[in-house]
């Protein structure tokens, strides 16, 4: 048995007895999809069905964006007289799941106590997208993972290809900090080595090392692939606001279509909005149906909270996000002297 | 029709004279290793290697991104719409049978509409037939195959060497006709194999069970089931955005001063903002309505209204979606 057997087990295992037991009523986890190399979220109610559970490399949805909806406060008084009880939530979380629920609870979106957090040290994800371009004209029927962690694919003739994990790991695996999730109740599995501390600083640094026009071609090209679906925002857990900025029509701040400056706008205004929360999960990336590399922009501007404030998103429950701190002594010269 | 050749080594020349008449788009390397329907400009390399595109064409008759008229004090000026012949070479039959879905909605509707007329009826579609399709296609359950000419005005198959043509509408007739010096017979050995290569696509696809579903959806409208069903989905628009058939939009106007435009743009139905009222009230506030709506749109509704499915199975919302949800498979659940 690898390694993920072995956790998947003891995972069915916890469902089961926190369900049996009613300690959750609700407990959210993967399921196997219908097409290979994903997953996809699985909530379950009922102790016997604890067995549709999954943990394997394909379990990269970031389920802590299903919390808030669960919690979300009645909007009156006449919906609070009917509101069902707040549900008790089991859920598994990866290193960057944790991440996000962390980041969650300090901005009041989520109640701890009524948050079971099971949490699994994670080697990194595959990002099917990534597994399918390494394929090319093969299409993978079905796959696993072998004893060594990479990814076995039979594809349609029925031969089997191996992926060495690394080669399709999602980007943002590979620049993962903590993979460990903290902050849980229940850990199942070791923990896993960080990744090396810079990858996301060298990616930074080097872009940063071109020429303004390559950097503003490189932008404009991103930009022009845009179809403004949304997905990205919809997909992070962090964007949970009921009013969208870029949503809004009145006034409307920014339109819906593809002018450059719209999209520009809209992936901007998400980037600041981002600085300092975002914790590094993907979840935009893997949902962009144009394979955009979508963290360009807060993949550098949380590098800059970190080093202007030391603040790394999600790591610690009790922190208080720098953005939204501060000291007596913080510098106000912009105020004084524009 | 009788069905013409041409060898695949002269493909180049047979799209370098369609670009003398028209603006042609064609399968193309993009340079990250994906093959998208390009605008050919010449330097691009063309590939019959691919399986189907990301985007849909529908973003060539239905922008994403479309000014409707322009206004300055209190004058309004419709923009001149777009002249020209455009020529989609490579288009999948899935795709191209949409296209037919999209007319029902924009030409056979009332108001017709004409930004949707100009495009389409510039437009000459030259579908390729598909060898093989994925796990995620599902065509022949909903009307359309790996070889079916419907929507296309003239029909491809690719063999090993030789590109077979056939002509499905007076449109493609003329196209043939215009290029007959390079264009051969084709010999009764290759329409056969082109049949068979046809037959050996429909044969891998796992059916999806259809007939009937519009009466089934009718009485499973109330069903706890879709609560289940739907609880996954994130309302990101990435099905809407890339499915052939789906044609929501919104128009807004942009102003500034006295001056500005109306434009167009995709919207989708799984949004949270699609259905919202100027009230607040939301009739579908949870993505349980929502996809409900998508699902009876799809194989219900356009049943009901078109006597058409609007799904031709190209499997996209089921490849891209972000978690994974799989329509057929909520198709089963909630006993369609």
């Amino acid at each position: 048995m690898t390694a993920s057997h072995e956790i998947e087990t003891r995972l069915r295992e916890t469902a089961e007895r926190l369900l049996g037991e009613k300690k959750v009523d609700l407990f959210l986890g993967h399921e196997k999809a219908s097409l290979p190399l994903r997953t996809t979220p699985l909530f379950l109610t009922v102790a016997a069905d604890a067995a549709r559970l999954a943990w394997n490399p394909f379990c990269s949805p970031n389920l802590a964006v299903y919390l808030p909806r669960l919690f979300r406060a009645p909007a009156d008084a006449r919906e609070a007289k009917t509101a069902p009880p707040r549900p008790t939530v089991g859920v598994v979380l990866k290193g960057c799941d944790a991440r996000s629920v962390v980041a969650l609870i300090q901005e009041h979106q989520l109640p701890r106590d009524k948050l079971v957090l099971v949490g699994i040290a994670c080697p990194g994800m595959v990002d099917a997208r990534k597994a399918e371009r390494v394929l090319g004209l093969h299409e993978a029927l079905g796959a696993g993972e072998d004893a060594h962690g990479n990814i076995r694919a039979v594809v349609e003739d029925g031969t089997e290809v191996t992926l060495r994990r690394e080669q399709v790991l999602a980007d943002v695996c590979l620049e993962c900090r903590a993979p460990t999730p903290s902050i849980c109740d229940i850990v199942l599995g070791a923990a896993v080595e960080p990744r090396e501390a810079h990858v996301a600083r060298r990616q930074a640094e080097e872009l940063e090392s071109r020429p303004a026009d390559a950097r503003w071609a490189h932008f404009q090209q991103m930009m022009s692939k845009c179809i403004r679906c949304n997905a990205c925002r919809q997909a992070c857990p962090m964007c949970y606001c009921k009013d969208c900025l870029l949503d809004q029509t009145r006034p409307r701040w920014v339109g819906a279509g593809t002018d450059f400056s719209d999209v520009a706008i809209y992936h901007l205004a998400r980037a600041f909005h981002m600085a300092g929360r975002c914790t590094a999960c993907g979840a935009c990336a893997r949902a962009c149906p144009m394979g955009l590399d979508v963290r360009l922009l807060v993949r550098k501007l949380n590098l800059e909270v970190e080093d202007l404030y030391g603040y790394r998103p999600g790591e610690a429950v009790d922190a208080t996000p720098p953005l939204s701190a501060f000291a007596m002594d913080d510098p106000q010269e912009f105020l004084t002297e524009p | 029709m009788t069905e013409k050749r041409i060898p695949q080594t002269d493909l180049d020349r047979l799209l370098a004279r369609l670009r003398q008449r028209a603006a042609v788009y064609a399968p193309a390397e993009d340079g990250t290793g994906e093959v998208v329907l390009a605008a050919l400009s010449g330097k691009e390399s063309v590939t019959l290697e691919y399986r189907n595109f990301r985007l849909s064409p529908k973003a060539l008759v239905l922008p994403q991104n479309q000014t409707l008229l322009c206004f300055k004090d209190g004058q309004a000026e419709e923009p001149r719409l777009p002249e020209g012949e455009t020529i989609l070479f490579g288009v999948r039959p899935c795709d191209a049978r949409a296209l037919l879905a999209l007319d029902q909605v924009f030409l056979n509707g009332n108001p017709h509409d004409p930004y949707y007329a100009r495009l389409r009826s510039g437009a000459t579609v030259i579908t390729l037939a598909c060898a093989r399709p994925m796990s995620s296609c599902f065509c022949t359950s909903v009307g359309g195959g790996p070889g079916d000419g419907t929507g296309a005005d003239v029909l491809a198959v690719a063999l090993a060497e030789d590109l077979l043509l056939r002509a499905e509408t007076s449109k493609g007739e003329a196209l043939l006709a215009s290029l007959a010096d390079l264009l051969s017979d084709a010999t009764p050995a290759a329409v056969k194999e082109a049949q068979e290569q046809v037959r050996a696509a429909e044969d891998p696809m796992t059916p999806v069970k259809v007939d009937g579903s519009a009466e089934r959806l009718r009485q499973a409208y109330d069903s706890p089931l879709w609560e289940a069903a739907s609880r996954k989905c994130l309302g990101c628009g990435t099905c809407s955005f890339l499915c052939p058939t789906c044609h929501c939009f919104d128009i807004t106007d942009e102003v500034r001063g006295g001056a500005g435009r109306r434009v167009r743009t995709w919207d989708c139905c799984a949004y949270p903002l699609f259905t919202l009222h100027a009230s607040g009230h939301n009739p579908r506030p949870t993505p349980k309505e929502r996809w409900r709506q998508r699902i009876m749109h799809k194989f219900r509704y356009a049943v009901e209204n078109f006597d058409r499915l609007f799904c031709v199975g190209c499997g996209r919302c089921i490849r891209h979606c972000p978690a994974s949800l799989d329509l057929r498979t909520v198709l089963k659940e909630v006993g369609a």
